[in-house]
């Protein structure tokens, strides 16, 4: 019954299932934001945080996935805050839906905090178009929902990850057609709390980006309608890899992002990067609407609490 | 279905934070001569238009040729009719590849920077 867990044999599917679909979609979670270096702005990654700091909101972020027994769908939130110029902090997390025949289990994820440093944009880095961050992040356990602790859809165990994050642009690349290319990457050492019952794992994720306003404002006007000059196409890969020896899972992420002045909007399709998550999951489709607050609000919750840069 | 509700709640919230006068950072939308443009003749004035509306003070551009030299014909300065558009008076350019280098200051105080090229004479 929707709305309700129920014990029927097809739980016990559901028990294998769900604790893997659950880890595929959290890799989903981590905190986003987006960060301007030179002529580089890094748009906001979906399925991957990038090197910035900054205040915005992710609302919602829609992840719809198909499971070998039915669908795995969440509905997410984030909101970054900066506490001073460099560093900030993220608070997300997101409701989940597990949906199989005759089987309906739903509730809250568990809530993770990200605490994250950016080194300042110095002048050597504008030219590189190089930014990189420090992090750690902690999923707190006991926020989420009874009903998926039990049923093993979220972590009974929570988990440090310090992560390190870096983006870099290649507008210094001779070939024109080329300079709009960036890569951003992240690695996290995901530290369980209790390894017995949950691994600690490697996390890591990149992303190849083609910036249409990179190209529209440093190298060639183009004469497209202004939408077109608005699109950064990409491409991220995001993968976690267990100490326990289990297959490593993740998912490859084509899909378009669009920025306005204030918002962006991102669709991607979440392929299964190899047979162990195809065993998890089908191809699904993620999608996130995001806010720069720092565009809507000049008071609090637009800016640093604190105007001091810990870096100088 | 509960989940379409979900997701129009977390749409009207996201509405909802969002208050109906906004700024931004400022960065280039177009300018004249177009980025990476060639055009036959020098032009007397680039003009650089900007996605938001600038602070003069703190808002300048640069044209140079290819050993760095300035070729602008005074400072730039924000057009009196277009708190977005900069312009700068160029001096007599020979054939050859400039380079603009603009810095910007939105008047919600968000710094941006870039820089790119154009031609003058048979590309």
């Amino acid at each position: 019954m929707r709305g309700e867990h129920s014990d029927r044999p097809s739980h016990t599917i559901l028990r294998a299932i769900l604790p893997a679909a659950a880890c595929v979609l959290m890799a989903h979670s981590a905190a986003q934001a987006h960060v301007v270096c030179g002529n580089r702005v890094f748009p906001t990654t979906l399925t991957m945080d990038d090197p910035g700091v900054s205040d915005e909101m992710s609302l919602p972020t829609i992840t719809l996935t198909p499971t070998p027994s039915g669908n795995s769908n969440s509905y997410g939130y984030e909101w970054d805050k900066t506490i001073t110029e460099d560093l900030g902090f993220a608070v997300n997390g997101q409701y989940l839906e597990n949906l199989t025949p005759g089987q309906y289990s739903n509730g809250w994820d568990n809530i993770t905090l990200t605490l994250k440093d950016q080194h300042p944009c110095i002048e050597r880095y504008k030219h590189q178009e190089l930014a990189w961050s420090i992090g750690v992040v902690r999923e707190i356990t006991g926020t989420g929902s009874t009903r998926l602790v039990n049923n093993g859809s979220i972590d009974s165990v929570g988990n440090w990850a310090p992560t390190f994050y870096i983006g870099k642009g290649l507008g210094s690349l001779h070939a024109d057609s080329l300079r709009p290319l960036a890569i951003t990457a992240e690695v996290s050492r995901v530290f369980s709390d209790n390894p017995s019952v949950s691994p600690s794992s490697w996390s890591y994720a990149a992303s190849l980006q083609y910036s249409m306003p990179y190209l529209n404002q440093h190298i060639k006007a183009l004469h497209a309608p202004q939408w077109v000059t608005r699109l950064t196409p990409i491409v991220e890969v995001a993968m976690n890899s267990p100490d326990s020896g289990g297959t490593p899972t993740g998912t490859i992420a084509p899909g378009l992002l669009y920025d306005s002045n204030n918002w962006q909007l991102g669709a991607e399709a979440l392929v299964p990067a190899n047979g162990g998550t195809r065993q998890q999951q089908g191809t699904g489709v993620i999608i996130q609407f995001h806010v720069f607050l720092d565009t809507f609000y000049k008071d609090w919750f637009g800016k640093p609490m604190i105007k001091k840069n810990l870096w100088q | 279905m509960k989940s379409q509700k979900i997701a129009a709640a977390f749409a009207l919230v996201a509405m909802l934070i969002a208050p109906a006068i906004v700024q931004a950072h400022a960065f280039l939308d177009h300018s004249d001569p177009a980025v990476g443009s060639t055009v036959p003749t020098s032009p007397a004035v680039m003009h650089l238009w900007f996605t938001q509306e600038l602070e003069p003070a703190f808002s300048w551009a640069t044209v140079s040729d290819r050993s760095g030299t300035a070729v602008s014909d005074g400072p730039a300065a924000i057009d009196p009719g277009n708190p977005s558009e900069l312009d700068i008076k160029l001096k007599s350019l020979p054939a050859g590849t400039y380079t603009v280098k603009w810095h910007a200051l939105s008047v919600d105080t968000h710094t941006t920077e870039g820089d790119f090229t154009f031609q003058v004479g048979k590309g």
